[in-house]
């Protein structure tokens, strides 16, 4: 992926994955390391998709089971190190109690899920009881959670511990200190012979586990994957996921939602205004008023994007996209202005960056470019976005564009707009921040009559002119405002 | 017999004055007699202790000897040098720098070096654990030179040992034990609710003033300056968190302050790190000195015999110390009582 941890983060990536809440550190280690699908790896990712929307749509009538399957999971340790090592037959006391305890939890879970994956339909998920191996570690079947080599277990490990315990029955009653230091040194010499078998067998229980390593270590996989199922289905019913359909290029959204943003604007009581777009092969463009939305726009696409490509339920109505190979976005960064670029610069050289990286990327790319060029002059500025335009319209990727310059919209395949401030009352507005007096924000008064919603522009042509209403609602110096 | 010292404990702690004061004499007699009574036991330890050898010292030291049943919680490291039969009954995934603390049943006697958790929350969490395995009773080794009073305050009843090792001076042995004694028993503090004691603040001393606000002093201000102005002259009481030193404690007793009546108190009896010449001053001038969380002393143990090679007489050892507190004294090497 060629998104930047800043990039994920500001698009609300992280966020998302952050909210995502697994039981076991098998499903947590599985998201710390997430995987992105590539174009040719689609029918996985269909039918892990498809498993994540028939969980989210059990949720509630399963929702004991999965409980139970949670709470079976919760305890658990990763310990697919120890495992990997069980041939070298080196596994300590706690190791085997571990594993004994995975073990004994498969046994658990097995029926369960058997169970939900019955009446859900889910596919490719398997956690079968590990009885076999279960057999060696508990000969005696007392699937007790814990972890004792019987006396038992060899003839020897039998006489030795015997042995020992005659001793420790003299000591108990001696009370001769000199007898007692002489019993001490004969025990010692039993709990050497004692402890010698112990490693014998543990060594021998770890050759005769070895074989089952790989189908543990799938138990452990498959643990990962259910666990990390279930979280998404979560996530999907708190934000509204939908099973995308996979189209082999145009881009079709309905009402997407950006989690972090919502949530922003849900603690400032304020409600985020789903996204809708359409986007061809070729370029679209976004145009619109200041403060009207069209990055969040931008943004929300990309996550949406990003969140199919990693194994999620995109959070929209309805959701039409290619998997793409790559994501890429082009906004101002803080880490290349560390390299010693102007914004602009280097804008030009992560362009050059996407562009190429784009173009030795397999499948469709979506490339996204927020306010390009918007950091020099307006002119020069606008003859360049015109110009990235009409190249990227040509190219075989799905990009979009937000931009305040004019002209630029006719070169595109597709044009949005944010209606903005357009169909607003200026004096209404004005009279309501004049009446706040203060107490509310000037800027949150205008956005709370901001239409923040995306329009197919209808042949109008030229980027509306909202700047100047909204620096008199803000008010700007009436001497400049004058000037304007 | 150690034992009805302790009685109705659900948790005990036992701290030494320093190595070699008798501590795991004391604790494998009380195994030994609680053994008899069937009370099943939880041991561990703050961090390590229970080596065969004295790490610091190098004298033969007695190890942990528990019987059959016992559950102990210990670093895995720790198991190649104990010799018990061992069932592992739970992993509490605290790290240490010996391993994993685990917790195992004992199928068998047989000794046991201890190597506990060392933060409090991990050994009150512990006491629970024991108790959810059928523990009666939980016993936490404290270990030499901790400061803190981690183990005290987490367990109900704390055992302090004592004797030849301290110093060769008796009057020393009995002096010092007496003051420690003093300061780990002192009374819970009563001028602060628990809740104005958890209000955070930046500053190491807050007031109380006799309108019951509670603020923290302001900075800049020594407390003894502090004592001396007029604003703060209706301040009845100051809580100083973290250690109360004689640097802080010496000029409020040079300044002429008024402190009769005044409450001074701080965390526990081990934050107080006072000279026994300003802890009387502060009492002869009327102070009240209080803590947070007080420890309940349930015995003091005398060792006559020094790891160095030397010994008191046990009785003279064991009535003075008898006369210096008001707690009961045992001798740990005496097979009576006496």
């Amino acid at each position: 992926m060629a998104m930047t941890f800043s990039q994920q983060e500001n698009i609300g990536f992280r966020y998302v994955i952050n909210s995502l809440s697994c039981s076991s550190p098998y499903g947590q280690a599985r998201v710390s390391k997430l995987r992105f699908f590539d174009p040719n790896e689609i029918d996985e990712l269909k039918t892990q998709l498809s498993n994540v929307c028939r969980v989210k749509d059990t949720l509630t009538t399963l929702s004991f089971e999965y409980g139970r399957l949670q709470r079976l999971m919760m305890p658990m340790k990763d310990i697919r190190r120890s495992v990997m090592n069980l041939s070298e037959g080196a596994l300590s006391e706690l190791e085997l109690f571990e594993l004994k305890r995975f073990l004994l939890q498969t046994e658990l879970i097995a029926p369960v899920l058997e169970d939900v994956i019955a009446k859900a339909h889910i596919e490719g998920i398997a956690i079968p009881a590990q009885t076999e191996a279960l057999k060696i570690i508990d000969p005696e079947g007392s699937r007790a959670a814990t972890f004792f080599i019987a006396d038992n277990a060899s003839p020897e490990l039998k006489q030795a511990r015997r042995e020992k315990r005659e001793i420790e029955e003299l000591i108990r009653k001696e009370t001769d200190s000199a007898e007692r230091a002489r019993l001490m040194a004969l025990r010692s010499a039993a709990a050497g012979k004692e402890d010698a078998e112990e490693r014998r067998i543990r060594r021998e229980i770890c050759l005769s586990l070895a074989p089952y390593t790989d189908a543990i270590i799938d138990c452990m996989d498959n643990v990962a994957e259910l666990d990390f199922t279930i979280a998404r289905a979560e996530i999907a019913v708190r934000y509204g996921g939908v099973m995308p359909h996979f189209s082999d290029g145009p881009v079709e959204m309905e009402d997407m939602v950006n989690p972090r943003v919502a949530d922003a604007l849900f603690e400032r009581e304020r409600h985020f205004t789903p996204v809708s777009l359409s986007a061809p092969v070729g370029a679209t463009v976004i145009t619109g008023a200041n403060m009207g939305g069209k990055s969040v726009a931008l943004k929300t696409l990309a996550l949406n994007a990003m969140l199919v490509k990693a194994g999620m339920l995109p959070f929209a109505k309805y959701a039409k996209l290619p998997l793409f190979g790559g994501i890429f976005i082009v906004s101002e960064d803080l880490e290349d202005m560390d390299r010693g670029l102007s914004s602009f610069g280097a804008e030009i050289v992560q362009f050059n960056e996407v562009e190429q990286a784009a173009a030795q990327t397999e499948g469709i790319s979506l490339i996204l470019l927020d306010e390009f060029a918007r950091g020099t002059n307006p002119e020069e500025g606008a003859m360049i976005v015109r110009a990235v335009t009409r190249y990227l319209d040509k190219q075989p990727s799905v990009s979009v564009l937000t931009t305040h310059y004019d002209g630029v919209a006719a070169l595109a395949s597709a044009h949005f707009e944010v209606k903005g401030l357009k169909d607003m009352d200026m004096a209404k507005v004005a009279e309501e921040i004049a009446a706040s007096d203060g107490h509310i924000k000037g800027a949150d008064i205008i956005a709370s009559h901001m239409n923040y919603g995306l329009y197919r522009a209808q042949g109008a042509e030229s980027c509306p002119r909202d700047a100047r209403n909204i620096c008199a609602l803000l008010a700007l110096k009436d001497e400049i405002l004058k000037d304007i | 017999m150690l034992k009805e010292y302790i009685q109705g404990v659900r948790s005990l702690s036992i701290i030494g004055m320093c190595k070699n004061a008798g501590k795991t004499t004391v604790l494998n007699k009380l195994i030994a007699e609680l053994n008899e009574s069937r009370v099943r036991l939880g041991l561990t330890s703050i961090g390590r202790d229970g080596e065969s050898t004295d790490l610091v010292t190098r004298t033969a030291k007695p190890g942990i000897y528990v019987y059959e049943g016992t559950l102990v919680a210990t670093a895995v490291d720790m198991f190649r040098l104990s010799d018990i039969t061992r069932e592992i009954i739970y992993s509490t995934g605290w790290p240490t720098p010996m391993g994993e603390v685990a917790v195992v049943r004992a199928r068998s006697d047989g000794s046991v070096q201890l190597a506990g958790p060392s933060m409090t929350a991990q050994l009150s969490a512990l006491v629970d654990v024991f108790s959810s395995f059928g523990a009666d009773m939980t016993i936490i080794d404290g270990a030499l030179s901790r400061k803190t009073l981690c183990a005290p305050t987490v367990s109900e009843a704390t055992i302090l040992c004592t004797g030849a090792s301290y110093s060769r001076d008796i009057n020393v042995v009995i002096e010092d034990t007496a003051f420690s004694t003093a300061l780990l028993t002192l009374p819970r503090q009563e001028s602060f609710s628990e809740a104005e004691l958890d209000i955070p603040m930046n500053g190491k001393i807050r007031f109380k003033r006799a309108d019951g606000t509670v603020e923290q002093m302001k900075d800049g201000l020594t407390l003894a300056e502090a004592l001396r102005s007029r604003e703060y002259a209706d301040v009845k009481s100051a809580y100083i968190t973290g250690a109360v030193t004689d640097a802080t404690i010496k000029p409020v007793l040079m300044g002429g302050a008024k402190l009769k009546g005044f409450e001074l108190s701080a965390e526990d009896g081990s934050k107080l790190l006072l000279s026994h010449d300003s802890y009387e001053k502060l009492l002869i001038r009327g102070v009240r000195i209080g803590v947070r969380r007080p420890v309940k002393l349930a015995a003091i143990t005398v060792n006559p015999v020094s790891a160095y090679g030397f010994h008191m007489d046990p009785k003279l050892l064991l009535d003075s110390m008898r006369a210096a507190v008001s707690v009961p004294v045992v001798n740990v090497e005496s097979k009576d009582e006496d």
